[in-house]
């Protein structure tokens, strides 16, 4: 993909079909490493399922839905020599602590790296497709961190769907101030 | 244009299985998602991308061909996976450039 964020988009899509109340899309800078997280509590994958995810033809030919997310992620990370990892545990293992745990690394400094793009985009993306599902998203930088809670918002607007259009306009909103103030402090890119 | 038919104009074939498939125009690029999207069905796709995905994109697209420019290599656990979902992969040692003014004259 030309940009993260859309690679980011896909694979928490994934996490919200595999029935998730919670996905967490977590970004952490450091020392040019960016590591990406999607955490959610959705049903889990078997074993034999996180191995052909990450298998093109996998995913295009049985599941078509599923997409490319999974390859083309591992591929935008494996370029810049980082790596993908994928842990899942399925609610038959654990009916209480089930779901998936997708973690890619990035070295931000290498000529291949994919620039992350308008991630803001993406959250808000997810929040307006998928009002009923709660999103953690943070982001970390040496210069100050970026968060958004649904769960918070929720218990603020009680009744008030998360992707009525002025509830997207202030997350929006939000979101650009908490960049702005990190772009002021040490800058958002994580570079030196 | 057959995909067979460029074996004589210096063209080499990494994975083979279908030689008859007509051409019908080219495609150029390496950002995978990118190609996916654009690459029309039966194009020749020039790119240096010489992973598991440029397979499972050619076959998405459902283009002639792949063409490997600059001569780069593909693993041949990756050739056999070509072979086996059939995808046509054939190799130039030209530039990306040169690669494509030869098709643009064989096509003309």
């Amino acid at each position: 993909m030309k940009e993260l964020s859309l690679n980011i988009l896909d694979v928490a899509e994934n996490s919200v079909k595999a029935g998730a109340s919670l996905t967490q899309i977590l970004l952490t800078e450091h020392d040019g490493v960016l590591t990406l997280e999607i955490v959610d509590d959705g049903c889990g994958m078997s074993e034999d399922i996180v191995r052909s995810v990450v298998d093109p033809f996998y995913t295009t030919r049985t599941t078509r839905k599923v997409g490319m997310g999974i390859p083309l992620l591992k591929l935008a990370c494996e370029q810049t020599g980082g790596s993908l990892a994928i842990e899942s545990v399925t609610q038959e293992a654990n009916p209480v602590e089930h779901g998936t745990h997708v973690t890619a690394t990035f070295n931000t400094n290498h000529i291949d790296f994919t620039p992350l793009g308008d991630v803001s985009a993406s959250i808000l993306t997810l929040i307006q497709g998928h009002p009923d599902t709660d999103f953690l998203f943070r982001h970390q930088t040496d210069g100050g961190t970026v968060e958004l809670d649904t769960r918070e918002l929720r218990e603020v607007l009680e009744d008030v769907p998360l992707n009525s259009y002025d509830v997207m306009e202030w997350i929006g909103g939000n979101l650009q101030e908490q960049y702005e103030a990190l772009s002021a402090d040490a800058g958002m890119s994580g570079e030196e | 244009m057959t995909v067979d038919e460029l074996l004589t104009h210096g063209f080499e074939a990494v994975s083979l299985p279908d030689g008859s498939r007509e051409i019908d125009g080219v495609y150029i690029g390496d950002l995978l998602s990118w190609v996916m999207g654009r690459a029309q069905m039966d194009n020749a796709w020039i790119t240096i991308m010489t992973n598991v995905n440029t397979i499972a994109v050619a076959s998405l697209a459902d283009t002639s061909c792949v063409i490997l420019a600059e001569g780069v290599e593909m693993e041949s656990d990756l050739v056999e996976t070509a072979k086996q979902k059939e995808v046509n992969i054939l190799r130039s040692s030209q530039p990306i450039y040169e690669t494509a003014i030869k098709l643009a004259e064989l096509l003309a």
